[in-house]
C-alpha cells in the first residue's frame, strides 16, 4: 500500500506549482509560430508587467482537440485564444463558449475583420498563395498552373485536415466558378502531396522534394527575406485569407487581464509589433512587411464565414475521399 | 526433486506468507491504474454507442477499409522493420560481446545513440540527408534531381528507420544474456573438441534465444506503436499506418472521433496481446537456468578477420548514425531552411534564439529530465518486486499479467493520452487534487507506458535464475522481502539497472503521449521539438535536436566515467 500512497504524494507534490499560481496569471492558446508566440507574449509583458502570459502553442485544428475535450471534462484552461481562423471562432460563438467584448480599439479596423458583437477580433491578414523553388524550371502565376503536366508530382499543399488556413482555403477555392472542387481532382490526379501543415509545405519547397507548392504569405516571404532559395507569388485570380482573431474565453477567471491583451493587440503598437513579425497587419494605416507587395495589390478571393463553418465537415470529408481514397 | 514439485512447494510457502500477499495485493492495485484502468476506460469509449445497428462506431471501424490497408501496412511496415533491428541488432551483440574487437565501449556507445534521438528528428535528418538539398550529397556532387521522387517517402523507408530506431532494443536484450554466458560452457565444448559451429548451435544460440525473442518482441511493439516516423514518411506519401490513421481522424474530426479512434486502439492492443502470449510460449520453451554473472564471459580471437569486421562496423555506423547526424547539425547551423552551409552563411542564431530568447528551452529540458529521471527511478523500484511476483505465480495467470502490462506501451501514445484525459480530467476524489494540466499526468502516463520496458529485461534475468538460491535461504528462514533484498536483487541488479536507463532514455525524448497532454510550462523535449518543426522553424528544431542529442551523448559518458565502480552489466555499453 505504501507503494501507492507514494504515489499519489508524488503527484500531489507536482500538482501543488500550479494550485498555488498568483492571480495575475493569464494563459493563451494559440496557433502562432513558436517565435512569434514568444515575441507577441515578451512585448504585451513589457507593457503590462503585473501580468504574467503562459502559453501553449499548436495547429488551430489540434489545439481544437485539446480544448474541445478539456470544455467535455469541465475544465476550462486557456483565457484568451489567438488562433488561425475566424470560422473555428464561429463555432466557438455558436457553441456558446466565448466572452463577447466590445474594444474601443475596434473603430480602427474594417467590419468585416471582426465580430458585430465583439466575440473575436482579427489581427493580421495571412494570405493563401503559391510558392516556388527558386531553382524550379516553371514560373508559376495562377492557381490553375499547378495542374499542368509540368507540374505533376512536385507540387506540396497543407491539408485542411490538419490546418484551420488550409480548410479556408479550400472552402475559398472550391467556391470560386472556375476552379470549384473539379480543381481540387485534378491536383490530386497531378499527384500533390498534401502534407500537414503550412510548415510542412515550407520545408518540402525549401528543401527541394517538392519544387512548387501553396503556402501562407508569411512563411515564405520572411523565410526568403533570410536566405532560403524560395519565392512568394500572389496568384492572378486572388488570394484566400485568413484573420488570425483573438478572443476572450466565456468561462476565464481572469476577464481583466484577458481584456487588455485584446486591446493591446488591437492597439497602434500590438499591430507595428504584427508588422515587425513579418506579416500584414489588420490595421491598413500601418503599411506592409519587406517582400510584400502594395497593399491594394493583393486581391483577395471572396469569403463566406458563416458556410464555411456550416459546410467544413463536408468539406473535410470530401477532401479526404479525395486524396486518401 | 523435480522442478515442479520444487516449483509447487514454492507456491506453498508463498501462501501463507504475509508479507507477501500485502506486496501482491499493493502491486496488483498498482497495476490496476496503470494498465487496466486506462485499458478499461478506452473499450468502455469503444463500445460506448454501441447498438445493434449498422452504424454503431466499431462496426464502422471494422467496415471502413482504411481500417484493414492501416493494418496491413503497420504489419508491413513493423515487420519488415523488426527483421532490419534483429538482424542490426544481433550482428553487433554478438560481435561487440563476444570477440576481441578493439574499442568496445565506443562500439556500443555509437550503436545506443540513434535510439536516444526522437524519432521525428531520425526522419528529418534522414530527409535532409537524402534530398535535392542534401548539404553533403551537394557537397559531393550527386544530389538528385529538384522535385525527384524521395527514396524516404516510402514502406521501405519507414520500415528502414523503425528497424534502426529499434536495434539497440534486440541489442539491449541480447547483450544482457550474453554478458551472462558462462566461460565454463564454453570450456567443456572445447575440451570435448566441439567445433565453433556446434558451439554455436548447441550452446550459444540456445541459450540466447529467449533474449533474442524478447528484443525482437519489443522491437516490433515500439515500431507497430511509433507515430513520428511515419507521420514524416508516410502521411505525405499517402501511406497510411494504425497510429497516423488514428492521429489523421483526432486531428481532421475532433473529439467525435472519439469511439472510432478508441475502436482502432483496441484492435491495436489485442494484436500486441497476441503476439505477446505467442513471444512467452516461444519463450517458455528456451529457458535455460543460469547462475547469475559469471567472472568471465566467453571471447572469440577473430584474428585476420578483427580488421575487415571493424571496418564493416564502421561503416554501418556512418550510414546509421553519423551521416544523419551531420545532416541535422548543418541543418541547424545555416540561416534557413534550404540554404547551403560554408563560411558566409554559417550561423549560431538558431541556438542563441533557442537559448537565450525562449524561455521555453529550459522549461522544457527540466520537464523531460524531471520526467525522465522519476519514471525510470519509480518503474525499478516496482520491477523487483513485481517481477519476483509474476515469477512465482503459475504460467497462464503470469501471462495474463505480463500481457495486461504490455498494452498500454503497445498502444499508441496519443490513445494512451486521450484515455489519460478522460481519466483524469475530473479532480481526483478525496484529495480534490486535479492531476489534469500538470506534469502529474504526463508521468503516470509514463510509469503506464514504461513499466513493460522496465520489467521485460527483470523478468528476463528472473527467469534464468536457479530457484535452489532462493530456496536454500527461505529454509534458512529469510522472509520474502529479506529475500528479495539480499538475493534476487544482487543477481539481477543488471538486468534492474538496464531497464531503467532504457526508461530514461525512451521518456527523455517520449512525444506522442506528452503531444497531447501537455500544458502552459509544461513542455517536453519532444513536443518541443516536433512544434518548432511543424510550424515550419525546422533550423530552431534542428538546434534543440543537436543540444538533446548533445544531453544524452553526454549523460552516456558521465555514466561511462563511474561503469568501474558499479556492477557489471549494469551500464549496457560498458563492460
Amino acid at each position: 500500500m505504501n507503494l501507492k500512497k507514494t504515489l499519489l504524494l508524488c503527484a500531489a507534490a507536482l500538482a501543488f506549482p500550479l494550485s498555488v499560481q498568483a492571480q495575475d496569471v493569464l494563459t493563451l492558446y494559440t496557433s502562432q509560430p513558436n517565435k512569434d508566440a514568444q515575441m507577441t507574449v515578451d512585448a504585451f509583458e513589457a507593457a503590462n508587467p503585473d501580468i504574467k502570459v503562459e502559453w501553449v502553442r499548436d495547429g488551430t485544428t489540434k489545439l481544437m482537440t485539446k480544448l474541445r475535450a478539456e470544455l467535455s471534462s469541465g475544465v476550462v484552461k486557456p483565457d484568451v485564444l489567438l488562433i488561425a481562423d475566424s470560422v473555428t471562432m464561429e463555432s466557438m460563438v455558436s457553441d456558446g463558449y466565448l466572452y463577447p467584448y466590445l474594444s474601443p480599439n475596434r473603430d480602427q479596423y474594417e467590419d468585416s475583420l471582426y465580430s458585430a458583437e465583439g466575440y473575436y477580433y482579427g489581427t493580421k491578414l495571412i494570405t493563401t498563395g503559391i510558392v516556388r523553388h527558386k531553382k524550379a524550371p516553371q514560373h508559376p502565376t495562377d492557381w490553375s498552373d499547378l495542374i499542368k503536366p509540368e507540374y505533376k508530382n512536385q507540387v506540396a499543399m497543407p491539408s485542411p485536415l490538419y490546418s484551420g488556413a488550409a480548410l479556408i482555403h479550400l472552402a475559398t477555392l472550391t467556391d470560386d466558378k472556375t476552379l470549384g472542387w473539379n480543381y481540387y481532382q485534378q491536383l490530386h490526379d497531378n499527384q500533390a502531396m498534401a502534407q500537414g501543415g503550412n510548415g510542412g509545405v515550407l520545408k518540402a519547397v525549401a528543401s527541394g522534394t517538392k519544387p512548387y507548392g501553396m503556402i501562407v504569405d508569411f512563411l515564405a516571404i520572411r523565410e526568403a527575406e533570410k536566405g532560403s532559395p524560395i519565392e512568394f507569388i500572389f496568384p492572378k485570380t486572388g488570394v484566400s485569407m485568413v484573420t488570425e482573431p483573438v478572443a476572450i474565453m466565456k468561462d476565464s477567471n481572469n476577464k481583466a487581464a484577458a481584456k487588455r491583451f485584446v486591446d493591446f493587440l488591437l492597439s497602434k503598437e500590438g499591430q507595428s509589433l504584427v508588422l515587425k513579425q513579418g506579416y500584414l497587419p489588420a490595421r491598413s494605416d500601418i503599411g506592409v512587411p519587406k517582400g510584400f507587395p502594395k497593399r491594394e495589390n493583393i486581391h483577395l478571393m471572396p469569403f463566406n464565414a458563416a458556410k464555411t463553418l456550416r459546410d467544413s465537415e463536408a468539406n473535410k470529408a470530401r477532401f479526404s475521399k479525395i486524396f486518401e481514397g | 526433486m523435480t522442478p515442479s514439485l520444487l516449483k509447487r512447494r514454492f507456491m506453498d510457502g508463498a501462501s501463507v506468507d504475509g508479507q507477501l500477499r500485502w506486496l501482491s495485493i499493493g502491486l496488483f492495485i498498482l497495476i490496476a491504474i496503470l494498465s487496466v484502468l486506462p485499458s478499461l476506460r478506452l473499450l468502455l469509449e469503444a463500445l460506448s454507442h454501441m447498438t445493434f445497428s449498422a452504424s454503431s462506431p466499431m462496426v464502422e471501424v471494422l467496415r471502413s477499409e482504411r481500417t484493414w490497408t492501416a493494418l496491413r501496412n503497420s504489419f508491413y511496415t513493423s515487420g519488415l522493420g523488426t527483421l532490419i533491428a534483429v538482424v542490426l541488432g544481433c550482428g553487433f551483440g554478438f560481435v561487440v560481446t563476444l570477440t576481441n574487437i578493439r574499442g568496445r565501449a565506443i562500439w556500443v556507445f555509437c550503436f545506443m545513440l540513434p535510439m536516444m534521438i526522437p524519432p521525428q528528428v531520425t526522419a528529418l535528418s534522414w530527409l535532409q540527408l537524402f534530398g535535392p538539398a542534401s548539404p553533403i550529397l551537394n557537397t559531393l556532387g550527386i544530389e538528385p534531381a529538384l522535385g525527384s521522387p524521395q527514396p524516404m517517402y516510402s514502406a521501405e523507408g519507414i520500415a528502414l528507420l523503425l528497424g534502426i530506431q529499434s536495434a539497440p532494443l534486440v541489442f539491449l536484450a541480447l547483450r544482457t544474456q550474453l554478458i551472462a554466458l558462462p566461460q565454463d560452457l564454453l570450456e567443456a565444448a572445447q575440451l570435448s573438441r566441439a567445433s565453433q559451429l556446434r558451439v554455436w548451435v548447441d550452446i550459444i544460440l540456445p541459450l540466447c534465444r529467449s533474449a533474442i525473442i524478447a528484443g525482437a518482441a519489443l522491437a516490433f511493439v515500439s515500431s507497430l506503436g511509433n507515430f513520428g516516423i511515419p507521420a514524416m514518411l508516410g502521411i505525405p506519401a499517402g501511406y497510411i499506418v494504425l497510429p497516423t490513421l488514428i492521429y489523421q481522424q483526432m486531428a481532421g474530426f475532433g473529439n467525435e472521433m472519439l469511439s472510432q479512434v478508441a475502436g482502432l486502439s483496441m484492435i491495436i492492443a489485442l494484436l500486441v496481446l497476441a503476439g505477446m502470449l505467442l513471444q512467452q510460449w516461444l519463450q517458455q520453451r528456451s529457458r535455460y537456468a543460469l547462475l547469475g554473472h559469471t567472472a568471465q564471459s566467453l571471447s572469440f580471437r577473430l584474428k585476420q578477420w578483427r580488421l575487415p569486421l571493424e571496418m564493416l562496423l564502421a561503416l554501418v555506423l556512418c550510414f546509421i548514425l553519423v551521416a544523419p547526424l551531420c545532416a541535422l547539425i548543418v541543418s541547424s547551423l545555416v540561416p534557413a531552411l534550404g540554404m547551403p552551409l560554408n563560411a558566409d552563411t554559417i550561423t549560431f542564431a538558431a541556438f542563441y534564439e533557442m537559448i537565450g530568447r525562449q524561455g521555453v528551452t529550459a522549461r522544457a529540458f527540466e520537464n523531460s529530465a524531471f520526467l525522465a529521471f522519476f519514471s525510470a527511478l519509480v518503474l525499478m523500484l516496482v520491477s523487483l518486486p513485481l517481477g519476483y511476483l509474476l515469477m512465482r505465480l503459475p504460467m497462464r495467470s503470469r501471462a495474463v499479467i505480463a500481457s495486461l502490462i504490455e498494452v498500454p506501451y503497445a498502444i499508441p501514445g496519443i490513445v494512451l493520452a486521450i484515455a489519460f484525459i478522460l481519466l483524469f480530467a475530473k479532480p481526483l476524489p478525496f484529495i480534490e487534487v486535479s492531476l489534469y494540466g500538470t506534469l502529474g499526468i504526463i508521468f503516470l502516463a509514463y510509469l503506464s507506458c514504461f513499466l513493460s520496458v522496465c520489467l521485460k529485461p527483470v523478468l528476463s534475468a528472473m527467469s534464468q535464475l536457479d530457484p535452489a538460491l532462493e530456496e536454500a535461504a527461505q529454509l534458512a528462514g529469510a522472509r520474502p522481502i529479506q529475500r528479495l533484498i539480499d538475493i534476487i536483487l544482487p543477481l539481477t541488479a543488471p538486468a534492474f539497472f538496464a531497464g531503467g536507463l532504457l526508461v530514461f532514455l525512451i521518456a527523455i525524448n517520449e512525444l506522442t503521449v506528452s503531444a497531447l497532454l501537455w500544458s502552459a510550462g509544461n513542455e517536453t523535449l519532444g513536443v518541443l521539438i516536433f512544434n518548432l518543426d511543424e510550424s515550419g522553424d525546422s533550423v530552431l528544431a534542428s538546434a534543440i535536436a543537436v543540444l538533446v542529442v548533445l544531453l544524452v551523448a553526454g549523460l552516456m559518458s558521465l555514466l561511462s566515467l563511474f561503469a568501474p565502480r558499479l556492477p557489471r552489466g549494469v551500464i549496457p555499453w560498458h563492460d
